[in-house]
């Protein structure tokens, strides 16, 4: 059974003259022991998806439609107390940068405590802070409780981040671009971390990322958003080498680190994304795809295969 | 053959301690670099190595505290020789948007160089259609603000105002963080048009590997302000002599499922330069370190091919094989 899930989850914010419509009837489950990935270009509705799963859209964004199930409760139907209720117990996010995820005036042990203290106030004490925080790699724990955020390196920072979410005893571990702001070497070791968690915690984890590496090296199944849609989904394996979407596929192309050296000019896509508050009728893609004809401005088909789904005209799943 | 940019022995050092300490903590030392008419150099190392203070050094906007820098064969001295350089090496800075002034238009940032450097600006809305124009904007954005564009947009912003005094040597620090994968192509590939068209020569400042790949002629690998390993980008790659750049290029993530990791090359992180590390400073970290490393430094030699590295057991050509083995075996 899925741990989370979205049901044609739609999700707009208000601008002036009109609505920014970012995530569009999006369908999406993770279960236990799963590591689910959604990739996808800047303004492609990752980050807003997220955002909504967990109950922190900003001000001006609004549900305008679809369902939220969290353990199976219907969450959007619940009272406002009982969803921070349910969400506290059951969903941690870890985000990009860590700094500014911590209170920079308290110690990081004050900080766990009080993490814990939220919501469960018996269950811990500085002893399995300590031993959470050796889980996730940092070396001398104990030292690590007497700190100041700014005393970390970056890569410290989101191990004790994710201390900070595991110690919640979460069901669901959201990572919204979570080794972005990372050198490739701390990147490595947060992967092989959220690797080995994977295994040992007994939840799904969601990886919310543009990073086409991350998403190869983490995921097992992946969900690719273009102009706030789900283009395609598919098992991570069958994804990077059997890609359906003419979007999954440019922009697998596209990644300097696929493409071989000397090439001379790297493959593009060209153009951008379409704005998202006067979108064109049809697929949102037509206009940069190189598979376009005219049935492409006529609402789009979703193609369903074993674990997989496309969202085009043109290609099946 | 001289080379447009020649740093000799190039240290920084900073003050440590008091006002009236002088006691200083080494940042960057004794860096040997050159960067032909033309050529593509890339910087690479972990945050902590010293790569933005070399650019910064080399622009003078850094103290140096040994060994000279030197442009276009004239070293650089003085208030006169500093805007000689500032004039003809434009820098492209990491975080594009905020190095654009909020409150002047495109056009006016892309002809600002020519003001600063009190060069003549007859036509300055034909120039900056002509800078746009070169980096792929339409003359339209001319009159738009900084904040009404998208990333890849305030990079190329960037690029074209770096270019306006058609300057000899870029130097780009982190000329693709934070962009996606479509516009970090379109922006690399802006790069070498440019550099075919121009004959720019780049100092490029990156963590990102596939860039390095991409780009450069020659790579540069920075650990604690020291370079450990120098050689031609292709076969640096292919045969990494120094057992953290075959470490740093294992640690990179690989878009194939079917290719990933089992266990990791280099674990931690770069050591406080205020505790440096005994002999080699990289023992600490290296998967194939022995009893040399710990007590004795080895010194940057040659390898031949025009490769040098700062590994007691280089001219082995075993490291690569070496950190192969201490993964799988780990």
């Amino acid at each position: 059974m899925s741990v989370l899930s979205v049901e044609d989850l739609s999700v707009s914010y208000r601008i002036p003259g009109g609505r920014l419509r970012a995530v569009r009837d999006v369908s999406l489950s993770v279960g236990r022991g799963e590591v689910l990935g959604i990739m996808g270009e800047s303004g492609c509705g990752k980050s807003t998806l997220a955002a909504a799963m967990i109950g922190l859209l900003p001000a001006g964004a609004s549900v305008d439609g679809g369902v939220i199930r969290l353990n199976g409760a219907d969450m959007l139907r619940l009272p406002v107390d009982e969803q921070r209720r349910l969400r506290g117990q059951s969903v941690a996010m870890v985000f990009q940068d860590p700094m500014t995820a911590f209170n920079p005036v308290l110690t990081i042990g004050r900080q766990l405590a009080d993490f814990i203290g939220a919501h469960d106030a018996a269950r811990h004490n500085r002893a399995d802070i300590a031993a959470m925080l050796e889980k996730v790699g940092i070396p001398d724990p104990a030292r690590c409780l007497g700190r100041y955020p700014h005393e970390l390196s970056g890569g410290m920072r989101q191990r004790v981040a994710i201390a900070a979410a595991l110690l919640m005893q979460p069901d669901v571990l959201i990572a919204d671009e979570p080794t972005t702001a990372l050198d490739v070497t701390m990147e490595a070791q947060i992967i092989h971390l959220l690797r080995d968690l994977r295994t040992s915690f007994d939840g799904a984890i969601v990886i919310v990322t543009h990073h086409l590496g991350v998403i190869a090296e983490l995921c097992d199944r992946v969900a690719v958003m273009y102009a706030g849609e789900v283009v395609e989904e598919a098992a991570v394996d069958a994804l990077f080498h059997d890609p359906r979407h003419p979007y999954t596929r440019a922009l697998l192309s596209c990644d300097p680190a696929v493409v071989q050296p000397g090439i001379g000019h790297l493959p593009t896509i060209g153009g951008r994304i379409p704005d998202l508050s006067a979108l064109p009728p049809g697929c949102a893609f037509a206009a940069r795809c190189a598979m376009t004809d005219a049935t492409c401005a006529s609402p789009v088909p979703r193609h369903r295969a074993a674990g997989r789904s496309v969202l085009c005209h043109r290609s099946k799943a | 053959m001289t080379g447009v940019l020649e740093l000799r022995n190039l240290s920084v050092a900073l003050p440590l301690g008091g006002f009236f300490s002088r006691a200083r903590l080494p940042i960057l030392l004794d860096v040997d670099l050159s960067v032909a008419r033309g050529e593509s150099v890339a910087l690479v190392g972990e945050s902590g190595s010293g790569k933005t203070t070399l650019a910064r050094a080399v622009m003078g906007l850094q103290h140096v505290t040994g060994g000279t820098v030197a442009f276009d064969g004239q070293v650089v001295e003085g208030a006169a020789g500093l805007a000689r350089l500032r004039r003809d090496a434009a820098m492209m800075f990491q975080d594009a948007t905020a190095s654009l002034s909020p409150r002047l238009t495109v056009g006016y940032l892309v002809t600002e160089p020519f003001r600063i450097h009190g060069q003549p600006l007859p036509d300055p809305e034909g120039t900056a259609r002509d800078l746009l124009a070169k980096v792929g904007l339409p003359p339209a954005i001319a009159r738009r603000y900084p904040h009404e564009l998208s990333g890849g947009q305030a990079r190329r912003v960037g690029v074209a105002r770096a270019l306006a005094l058609r300057p000899r040597l870029v130097i780009a620090d982190e000329p693709t963080a934070g962009l996606d994968v479509s516009v970090q192509a379109e922006v690399l590939n802006l790069m070498s048009d440019l550099r075919a068209e121009m004959g720019l020569a780049y100092l490029i400042i990156t963590h990102n590997l596939a860039l390095v790949r991409h780009v450069a002629d020659r790579v540069v690998v920075l650990y604690l302000g020291r370079i450990v390993e120098e050689g031609p980008t292709a076969q640096v790659f292919a045969a990494p002599a120094h057992p953290y750049t075959a470490s740093l290029i294992a640690a990179e993530p690989r878009p194939d499922p079917r290719q990933r990791r089992t266990d990791l090359a280099i674990r931690g992180e770069v050591p406080s330069i205020l505790r440096r590390p005994s002999g080699c400073e990289f023992h600490t970290r290296c998967p194939v370190a022995r009893d040399i490393c710990r007590h004795t430094a080895p010194a940057l030699a040659p390898l031949g091919a025009g490769r040098q590295a700062r590994c007691h057991f280089a001219d082995q050509q075993q490291n690569q094989q070496g950190v192969k083995h201490a993964v799988e075996h780990r």
